[in-house]
């Protein structure tokens, strides 16, 4: 076996739809990426249902981690094999039955976006190993080395990172087209491929859960990246233009409000995906909120979780990122233990999710 | 050009202050989000630079409680595993795709 290559993941895609037409339909992405490719995302269930309970999972938004795309079309395959023979499904200690299968591939809306950023991807398989953005040339008049976005910097949250943060707060981010890793891009939302994940999220306002799949630490984070949670003060938000200029620094007076009950949401999701991991692979990975050293602006977790205090009329949507593996680019051997692991783990949160969506459903039960 | 290869390294600090005082302001690039983790009584986090970048930013910069180990050549890495994708379309006539979980 080998990585797969960006025709193939595509290919992949319409293998899976073709094999299984009752449980999934090919989900074409309305914008083509800058190199003019055309992605799919596959959305697996009995009918198409946008206001259904769904789960969206991506990969792939930074072109140098390669494990990402590969696991999320390998737990397609393997979810719908199982469910196709009845069978239930392991991973080196985690077993998932056959009724977990079936609950889960019938209960459950499952979307999953494998390679948001295929023209990186093909860039960083094909010529420079360690590329992170999308091809966009966003000024053609600047030098040849001024190309690509970073995407999970360009999701409308706190995008504008100069207004919102701090300015020693040290936040990932540049304004700079030229900035070799995090360049923000011209505008929020400004890329295809991040406009690709927008419109995955619009189409299917049923997403009550988002796993944005990346490569590595090992560990699972859970928003927000924006600053340090608390919980007690609802007024110290992301939206308060009071806070503006105060963001992202560690241990000072600003910490972003999160709804307690949303964190236990959170770390109850986080931890039965953790549990499947630990029991697949022998080793926990870790179980964090996403700020760490520095804060992260416009990242597709925030931006997901943040839509419905935005806009009232917007599910609510838990948000995780899974950094997965302990290298971009294991050799492949290594590479199949990491998509283990983190199918494992995948498949757990997917029957957690579905649990916390049939209590709030049957609040007395 | 070998300088120009990106180079994987691990920098081992006691405080945040200590990594903060050597990486704030700098454009190295942090992985895939800026990661601090703990290990025994150390912060521990990976960066990616070329080594003409790194001894910049040690030549301009204190380092005071900051080690700084090289992990890999990541570039060469990286070069080595495009040969572990696939050159073909191994799909290009819907067959023959299968996931590595055991169904049972």
């Amino acid at each position: 076996m080998a990585y797969l290559n960006v025709e193939e993941i595509d290919a992949a895609l319409h293998t899976i739809a073709a094999s299984y037409p009752t449980v999934t339909a090919l989900v074409p992405l309305p914008n083509r990426t800058p190199e003019g490719r055309q992605s799919h995302a596959l959305r697996i269930g009995p009918a198409d249902a946008p206001a259904g309970n769904t789960v969206i999972m991506t990969g792939g938004i930074h072109a140098r981690e390669w494990v990402p795309p590969d696991t999320l079309i390998n737990l397609a395959a393997d979810l719908l094999e199982a469910h196709a023979r009845a069978t239930g499904l392991r991973y080196g200690g985690q077993r998932f039955s056959a009724d977990d299968i079936q609950s889960l591939v019938e209960g459950l809306q499952l979307v999953l976006f494998p390679c948001v950023n295929p023209d990186g991807r093909h860039h960083s398989q094909t010529a420079d190993p360690m590329w992170r953005k999308n091809r966009r040339r966003v000024r053609p008049e600047l030098a040849s080395r001024c190309v690509g976005v970073d995407l999970n910097r360009n999701f409308d949250a706190l995008w504008d990172f100069h207004r919102y943060f701090a300015p020693d707060s040290g936040v990932s981010a540049s304004d700079d087209p030229c900035h070799p890793h995090v360049y923000v891009g011209p505008a929020a939302a400004s890329e295809p491929e991040t406009q690709n994940v927008v419109w995955l999220l619009d189409r299917y306002p049923g997403t009550r859960w988002f796993v944005d799949v990346h490569s590595y630490v090992p560990a699972i984070y859970h928003t927000w990246g924006f600053d340090e949670n608390q919980m007690s003060d609802p007024s110290m938000n992301f939206r308060n233009a009071a806070f503006d200029g105060q963001r992202g620094r560690a241990n000072d007076t600003y910490r972003e409000y999160i709804p307690g009950e949303d964190v236990e949401a959170l770390q109850e999701l986080g931890s039965r995906m953790n549990d499947a991991i630990a029991a697949a692979s022998g080793t926990a990975y870790a179980l964090e909120q996403s700020f760490s050293l520095y804060p992260t602006s416009g990242a597709s977790d925030d931006y997901a979780y943040s839509r419905h205090f935005v806009d009232h009329t917007k599910a609510k949507i838990l948000s995780f990122t899974v950094e997965c593996g302990r290298s971009f680019q294991p050799s492949w051997q290594e590479a199949e233990d990491v998509i283990r692991e983190v199918c494992a783990g995948l498949i757990a949160f997917c029957i957690a999710a579905r649990q916390q969506a049939v209590r709030i459903a049957r609040p007395s039960a | 050009m070998a300088d120009e290869a990106v180079h994987r390294i691990e920098i081992r600090a006691h405080t945040v202050e200590e990594l903060r005082s050597f990486l704030d302001g700098t454009d190295v690039d942090l992985g895939c989000r800026p990661v601090v983790r703990r290990q025994a009584d150390e912060l521990v986090m990976e960066v990616y630079a070329t080594l003409s970048h790194l001894n910049r930013l040690q030549a301009a910069r204190s380092a005071s409680g900051v080690t700084l180990n090289i992990v890999e050549n990541a570039t060469q890495t990286g070069l080595a595993r495009q040969a572990e994708v696939s050159a073909g379309n191994r799909f290009s006539r819907r067959q023959g795709l299968r996931g590595l979980g055991i169904k049972e």
